[in-house]
């Protein structure tokens, strides 16, 4: 009697815990789906950052050329630091102009461009033909302290570039009217590229 | 009397290490004082010359193609050591500047390349440059006007044409008759 009453008790209270395993699998696929998006790009409350990994190709403060590193908006300034280095900063007051673009680059670098290269029978044209990718282009214009121009040009993954340009201009950089021929210029590139 | 040997020899050795060392440094030291005496004798004017934003004029330039432009004068300008300071457009330190030069830069042709084009089919699809380059006196006096080409054929992104743009420019400057010391007095024209 006792026995019965136990294994009935008992069954109820698992009946529940059967379910768990499968919300679990379902919050760490979503968890899964949406990790890469965080690692992209990680914002924080409305005063703190907005950071992403970008290329910095030529012209950022002191930053190394060339160089991959976080890309960030904060508070007052805007701030690129590559691993385990000490970041350059310039205040977003100084930046004068915020420029958009798009490209389209081989991926891989020179290993690979060595590698397609040493392919027999045209092998590694075939690969080119695929092996590329799009990027978004960032260009700044900005002034130092003794109001010299300067220009800095970043590359990021595709679609992150409207978010940083879009968080400068909230935190109020003012495009000028060079920025719809640009877009639209680079916009042309693309599609040359993509022929 | 073997001690006397090979005391001998070693201070042989040492003086022959001492004497390596010492002349490389020397060397260097005498060619710095050759080259800072100058020709004549009398020490030359050196000019400085600030670097103008890129004019694209009426071609679809992408606003990233004109700031690689301007960005990678200043530096090869700087690397050329030819001037004795090279400032950028708007700097205030360059009104103060005795002996100031502008370089101007005008785009007169663009063709745009596709990097896919040139990995897949190596003939086609490079980036081509073509500028006006002029050094004006703080007066527009023209000391030096060239047309300089610059490329990219094989390998790189389309932005190196920028570079190899610039690389040019300041190797034309260089290389010029007007050799960036004494009275800009002659206009030189012509195309790399």
């Amino acid at each position: 009697m006792d026995r019965f009453v136990v294994s009935r008790s008992h069954s109820e209270a698992y009946q529940p815990d059967r379910r768990h395993p499968l919300w679990l699998s379902i919050v760490l696929i979503c968890c899964s789906l949406a990790a890469p998006a965080q690692q992209i790009t990680q914002r924080g409350n409305s005063s703190a950052s907005l950071s992403t990994q970008a290329i910095h190709l030529l012209g950022f403060a002191n930053a190394k050329n060339n160089s991959t590193g976080t890309l960030s908006v904060q508070y007052d300034s805007l701030q690129f630091q590559q691993n385990g280095k000490p970041g350059a900063i310039v205040k977003i007051a100084l930046v004068r102009d915020v420029f958009l673009g798009a490209e389209s680059k081989q991926v891989g670098g020179l290993p690979m461009t060595l590698g397609k290269t040493a392919a027999p029978f045209g092998g590694g044209r075939v690969v080119s033909l695929f092996a590329h990718k799009k990027y978004d282009t960032l260009t700044l214009e900005y002034v130092d302290a003794d109001e010299g121009i300067h220009g800095a040009i970043f590359q990021l993954t595709e679609g992150q570039g409207e978010l940083v340009r879009n968080e400068l201009i909230a935190r109020g950089v003012i495009v000028g009217s060079r920025q719809d021929q640009s877009t639209k210029e680079s916009a042309a590139e693309a599609t040359h590229e993509n022929k | 009397m073997k001690t006397n040997k090979c005391n001998l020899s070693i201070a042989c050795l040492i003086s022959l290490v001492a004497i390596i060392l010492a002349l490389p440094g020397q060397l260097p030291g005498q060619t710095g004082t050759a080259k800072s005496s100058g020709g004549n004798g009398t020490p030359a004017t050196r000019w400085s010359v600030q670097v103008d934003q890129v004019d694209a004029g009426n071609l679809d330039l992408a606003y990233s193609f004109q700031i690689a432009i301007y960005e990678n004068l200043v530096v090869e300008l700087k690397t050329t050591k030819q001037f004795q300071q090279v400032f950028r457009e708007g700097d205030r330190k360059a009104s103060e500047a005795p002996n100031l030069l502008v370089l101007k830069t005008t785009v007169e042709k663009y063709i745009p390349g596709s990097e896919t084009k040139r990995a897949v089919t190596t003939v086609s699809g490079a980036t081509k440059l073509t500028v006006r380059s002029q050094l004006l006196t703080r007066e527009g006096n023209v000391v030096l006007e060239r047309t300089v080409n610059g490329e990219v054929r094989l390998f790189g992104s389309n932005l190196r044409a920028t570079h190899n743009l610039a690389h040019n420019i300041a190797k034309t400057i260089k290389q010029s008759s007007w050799s960036g010391s004494g009275q800009p007095t002659a206009i030189l024209t012509g195309q790399l």
